[in-house]
């Protein structure tokens, strides 16, 4: 059946099989490959997307559940941040960002737009080694982006429960849960530095 | 499935890091951002899916075997079995290593076929690969297939396996014993025994693991018909390592095949060999010329990637008047699963007994091991490959000797070491431990845990009903020797600026191309940065060893010195001519060639890095390739870990307190990334010591925890903090001066914990328990003690 | 998964009608526990009828004021949205603090109330908040106190076609919720809720240990008479490699004291 949602930021016309689930939706038809299936009982969140800009598992969703909804991956994660930042951006810079995603087959300019900076959670996973094969880690950020959105200033306590739906084998999540930490005192230094993020 | 949209896959270089943020590693970019590639990430057009029919029982006779329908359903383009494989003429499943029995008679082995054919011996053993349009039609498919199963007795543990009147499994191995292994002097063990003022005996478990990396097991084969070479797509630890053993099933010629991973997720050991379904999808690709790709499902992986450890370890120790260990002997019970797959065999035997005195002076060692087939999933090597095993049994005989006989658990250690001035060590069994220096280590470790507080903290849990217990272990590990000649590594500098290097071994997460590049950058001033990482590159024809026995950082990056260094060798010329000197007239220190006369032409030293860019300008960049290598064998990395725990008897809830790792690793390169090997090591002991099982059912030999419904996994809170130091005591036995570091967490947290527990219940009169402590099971001890309520 | 047909109806009315004409139908709302048994194929709808968005099921209200007033929440309810309620969380915070603990912020960002008590799972939190509470269980076609509605474990009293519209709560004087987590699925091994009612009866409903949520009215009366609650005691405690029954009824104690000392601190 004919469904259309929005995936990073794009509007999407897609025919899809009943039966076929948002992760491989994702995964096969629109090779945005870093969303993980990690498990089939729905308990490792390697899958983990933002539905409506809540944390789902997207193994444990079909897809024409999501239909009419916004659906934000990994991949689309940097740039959401990005254009949260209503000001300080030129219309130009804008459009052509928002032009990989929208037209992936192929981008408008030779060179490609420039490089998206990443969102703080991501940069601090990677500057705090919260993460080593990185096969969950897609998932671990999501979970913590959204976390952080419900408790910006988050206890020892609220961070793991934030992420009790994410299994990771690696690191042991001691170094997770200071990357968690440590990207939130960064977004409120930015939100109280007078940054509209 | 719809046929795909065509979209582009993002890339890593569609994002960057804000400036002022240094990330850990260079891989970091692509795995934040899901710009990974792991192997169910590659996409090619026209690619069929591959599903495997896999037998429901643990031990029967296939009487027919019927895919007539399978082949007829919509969508399935093949359907392989066993008489393909055979006509393929493939090979089983290697044993990658075997050992002999005392008498010199040769282990009795049993391979795994990579389909069955005329039995099944495992629940979950592949019988056939149904390949399809789509993976759900080759679901659908598989579920026509006409089988028909003699069902027979099966056998579930080794105590069942060994029985008067156990099934046997495979004809010629009489009794299911594929081995008798024994090791070490039991003659002069038995007189010291004999002799002993105390001896104290403990048989410990160490239970049957899921590995579980989080990445499920995939594997995508594509075959050029113009090159006639095959590329598969699968996660290993070492791209050549994956290749010889592909080579070995499949009997096809190396240069026809190609290995390529770009991100692995996680590995622990189990997935250095190859498996049925990566030669299946192979023979697949090959005959339909068309992209064949299977992906396991979790529960699929649970019952097909090989198991971990299934151990039953017994130690005895004789001690003298004072404490003094005159020896110590293990009789251990080695559980193989249905085959003898890949190391098995090395865990039960030479893992187990080349540390089997652990840190300490044994006059006298001796152990024997029984390794047994059961009608489960075969176990392989899995984080520490029976080093942990060893080391959680040597730790938690000790600290039970000295309960039992009135010794300080820390004082009878001490007293036992192997002293830093009698190194290089030779042990009773032969072992050669080159340098250490356990006294540095223990009492570092016993300061950063407060252990003389202990008693205080003691009472005031006491004081809420709580039972507070503190634990300590020592380990020592011979890190892998590497079956390899050598290792190389080998450097070309491109247009774009980069220096990139080329290895054999693979990463799976240890981050392989921020070490070595860290290693080039303190040997010669080329930042990190500049340096890419290439392993496994059919290109280029190394010898090296895969990734496996933590033995990477120190012997290919001993290689990456070593290549350093004759890379600083071509470039002497080129500077002497630059500073207008003799060759013997100018040094190199710190990244730069220095002169120390006054007729240099230059005013200051000439920094490597602006020498080479000089040369690729000048097109000279091909002079400056360059290949290093080494010889580096085991190392003997070694630490103390010391765990604190809480226990709520109404619950049984151990909670961790304090968790102190002191390691020997020799010089450590990079310490972040050090300490996160610490840290996941730790956490996969809390997972063995506090909630992971892999539980049969002893009547049916089905795997009852066959998801993580069932299987309890470690998750974020378990181990809150952990305090990492480490010693360096140096090693000269490789250019590095490093020790491994890779499985030493789960060393040192098994018995550091189990000791924990146990100390926090021996008050109430427990004084053994067998691993995972679960809140029942704890608090089913503490009710039968003779405190419990 | 087998395939099957997907309808997303705007009403109940219209929802029961597609479910009339086809008997191998399924409602669906959030899919937590339906979608993972469609991925292993352990059960075969030929048409899933999306609930999830219907307007009427999703409402969160409170009816009648005082004492007597009861909370109505719309089946379709996720849990995130019950835990996060401020106006249910001030007249009944031991609901929203149970829905703020089942399974992981994921599962409780699309999991609803009407889906966790029409499959009854015999570890399933909500259960013995019903059962505890008095609650009602509001159909198309009627209303049913909670205790007719549990009949063991993934066994209601849902005729054919029948679905849960809503569940009424009405307010007790004080209530609490205590659970000791399965290590593995994070269900409950033990939970025990335990109810004041306005009446001064007491009401205590445990979930994870039997074959199904029950009452344990012998702790009822010993709360009553201020006595000391004795040990659980039953024939059907569940029993898997997990816990034996022993422990899973000596839990119950454990997370009945939890509770009960939580009350006093208003949760």
């Amino acid at each position: 059946m004919k469904i259309s949602l929005t995936i990073n930021g794009v509007q999407r016309e897609v025919d899809v099989e009943e039966r076929t689930l948002l992760a491989d939706l994702l995964r096969d038809q629109f090779a945005l490959t870093g969303t993980h299936l990690g498990c089939d009982t729905s308990q490792c969140g390697c899958c983990t997307v933002h539905l409506d800009g809540e944390a789902v598992k997207s193994c444990t969703m079909l897809a024409v559940q999501a239909e009419g909804c916004s659906v934000l991956t990994i991949e689309g994660l940097a740039q959401s941040y990005a254009l949260s930042d209503g000001e300080g951006m030129s219309k130009e810079l804008r459009r052509d960002r928002e032009a990989v995603w929208k037209d992936q087959a192929g981008s408008s300019s030779a060179a490609g737009p420039p490089a998206f900076e990443v969102h703080p959670v991501q940069a601090a996973f990677a500057a705090c080694h919260g993460l080593q094969c990185g096969f969950c880690t897609p998932g671990m950020i999501m979970a913590s982006t959204d976390l952080l959105r419900r408790h910006p200033d988050p206890s020892d306590e609220q961070i793991l429960e934030g992420l009790a739906g994410n299994l990771c084998r690696c690191t042991g999540y001691v170094n997770i849960v200071k990357a968690v930490k440590q990207a939130a005192a960064q977004m409120r230094e930015s939100q109280t530095a007078g940054s509209s993020r | 499935m719809n046929a795909a949209i065509s979209m582009r896959q993002p890339q890593s270089a569609d994002f960057r890091f804000p400036e002022g943020i240094e990330p850990a590693r260079q891989e970091d970019l692509r795995l934040v951002t899901g710009t990974g590639r792991y192997a169910a990430d590659w996409i090619y057009p026209g690619m069929l899916h591959a599903y495997v029919i896999r037998s429901q029982v643990a031990h029967a006779l296939i009487r027919k075997a019927d895919y007539s329908a399978v082949r007829e359903a919509p969508g399935v383009v093949a359907v392989l079995t066993a008489s393909d494989v055979a006509e393929a003429g493939f090979a089983s499943l290697p044993n990658a290593v075997t050992n002999k029995a005392r008498d010199g008679s040769p282990q009795k082995q049993a391979l795994m076929p990579v389909l069955a054919s005329d039995k099944v011996l495992f629940a979950g053993q592949p019988i056939a690969m149904v390949i399809a349009s789509t993976a759900r039609a080759a679901q659908d498919a598989a579920e026509l297939a006409v089988l028909d199963f003699e069902e027979l007795p099966a056998v579930a543990t080794v105590g069942d396996a060994l029985a008067d009147g156990a099934p046997q499994l495979h004809p010629e191995v009489a009794g299911n014993l594929s081995l008798r292994f024994e090791a070490g002097d039991s003659e002069a063990v038995e007189k010291a025994f004999a002799a002993a003022r105390f001896v104290s005996k403990l048989r410990v478990e160490s239970q049957r693991l899921i590995p579980s990396p989080m990445e499920p097991r995939a594997v995508v084969a594509i075959h050029d018909s113009h090159t006639q070479k095959t590329r598969l797509h699968a996660p290993n630890q070492g791209m050549v390592g994956m290749l010889n053993y592909l080579v070995a099933i499949t009997k096809w010629p190396a240069e026809s095949i190609e290995v390529l991973a770009q991100d692995v997720g996680g590995s622990f050991g189990i997935r250095s060999g190859a498996f049925s379904e990566h030669v299946l999808v192979m023979l697949a690709a090959r005959k339909l010329a068309k992209p064949v790709r299977w992906v396991g499902s979790r529960s699929e992986v649970f019952l097909s990637d090989f198991h971990g450890r299934a151990l039953a370890l017994e130690g005895s120790i004789a001690m003298d008047e004072q404490g003094r260990f005159l020896a110590i002997r293990f009789d251990d019970e080695v559980d193989l699963g249905a085959y003898n797959c890949y190391f098995s065999t090395h865990i039960g035997t030479r893992n187990l007994s080349i540390t089997m005195g652990g840190v300490y002076k044994v006059p006298a060692l001796a152990m024997t091991s029984d390794l047994v087939f059961t009608n489960t999933v075969p176990i392989s090597a899995y984080r520490g490959a029976g080093r942990p095993d060893i080391a959680y049994a040597i730790e938690r005989l000790v600290d039970h000797a000295a309960h039992e006989h009135g010794f300080d658990p820390v004082a009878l250690r001490r007293l036992n070491f192997i002293s830093r001035d009698a190194f290089p060590y030779t042990t009773a069994n032969g072992t050669v431990y080159d340098s250490g220096d356990f006294d540095k280590v223990l009492d570092r470790a016993l300061a950063l845990s407060d252990y003389a507080g202990f008693r205080a903290r003691q009472q005031t849990s006491a004081a809420q009903g709580k039972l507070r217990g503190i634990g300590l272990a020592f380990y020592l590990e011979a890190s892998g020797p590497g079956g390899a000649p050598k290792d190389q590594v080998e450097a070309r500098f491109s247009a774009d600026g980069h220096m990139t290097v080329y290895a054999v071994t693979g990463a799976s997460g240890q981050g392989h191309e921020t070490s070595f590049a860290q290693i080039i950058e303190s040997e010669l001033g080329w930042p990190a940065t500049r340096v890419r990482y290439r392993a496994g590159d059919p290109a280029h024809q190394l010898i090296g060893n895969s990734t496996g026995g933590s033995r990477t950082l120190y012997g290919a990056g001993s290689a990456v010195k070593a290549m350093c260094a004759a890379l600083l060798a071509k470039l002497k010329p080129h500077a002497a001519r630059k500073l207008g000197l003799a060759e013997d007239a100018i040094t190199f220190e710190n990244a730069a060639f220095h002169s120390d006369t006054k007729h240099s032409a230059l005013a200051g030293p000439l920094r490597v890095e602006s020498l080479i860019d000089e040369m690729m300008a000048a097109g000279l960049a091909n002079e400056l390739e360059v290949i290093g290598e080494a010889t580096s064998g085991s190392t003997f990395p070694n630490g103390c870990h010391c765990a604190e725990v809480e226990i709520d008897p109404d619950t049984g809830v151990t909670q961790l307190l304090n968790y102190v790792a002191v390691d020997d690793l020799g010089k450590v390169i990079s310490p972040q990334l050090v300490q996160g090997q610490v840290h996941g090591g730790v956490v996969q002991g809390w997972g063995q010591a506090f909630c992971e099982h892999a539980i049969y059912d002893p009547g049916s030999a089905q795997l009852l925890s066959g998801s993580y419904m069932d299987y309890a996994m470690p998750r974020a809170g378990c181990v809150s903090s952990i305090h990492n130091d480490t010693i360096n005591v140096p090693t000269s036995l490789n250019l590095l001066g490093s020790k491994g570091v890779g499985e030493s967490g789960c060393s040192g947290s098994l018995p550091a914990l189990a000791n924990a527990v146990i100390a926090a219940l021996r008050p109430l009169g427990v004084s053994s328990m067998d691993m995972p402590f679960t809140p029942p099971k704890v608090w089913a001890a503490i009710r039968q003690s003779d405190h419990g309520a | 998964m087998y395939a099957f047909r997907y309808q997303r109806p705007s009403s109940v009315e219209a929802a029961l009608e597609l479910a009339s004409a086809d008997e191998e139908a399924k409602y669906l709302a959030g899919g937590m526990t339906l979608i993972p048994a469609l991925k292993h194929r352990l059960a075969s709808p030929s048409r899933l009828i999306d609930i999830a968005r219907i307007p009427s099921l999703r409402v969160c209200e409170r009816i009648g004021a005082g004492a007597g007033a009861v909370w109505r929440l719309g089946a379709a309810l996720r849990h995130v949205e019950v835990a996060q309620h401020a106006g249910l969380a001030g007249d009944l915070p031991a609901l929203t603090h149970l829905a703020a603990g089942i399974g992981d912020p994921q599962v409780r960002a699309r999991g609803t109330i009407g889906g966790s008590v029409a499959n009854n799972d015999p570890a399933a939190d909500y259960p013995s908040a019903l059962l505890a509470l008095g609650a009602v269980v509001m159909t198309d076609r009627r209303r049913m106190p909670a205790a007719d509605f549990f009949q063991g474990m993934f066994s209601t009293a849902l005729e054919e076609r029948e679905m849960i519209v809503a569940i009424e709560f009405p307010l007790p004087r004080r209530a609490a919720y205590a659970k000791f987590p399965h290590p593995a699925t994070g269900y409950a091994m033990a939970g025990v809720f335990v109810a004041e009612h306005q009446d001064g009866n007491w009401r205590v409903a445990v979930t994870g240990v039997g074959a199904g949520v029950f009452r344990w009215e012998a702790a009822e009366a010993a709360i009553a008479a201020g006595d000391p609650v004795p040990s659980l005691e039953r024939d059907d405690l569940m029993e898997d490699m997990h816990a034996p029954g022993t422990y899973r009824a000596h839990l119950a104690s454990v997370m009945l004291a939890k509770a009960r000392s939580q009350l006093s601190i208003g949760v």
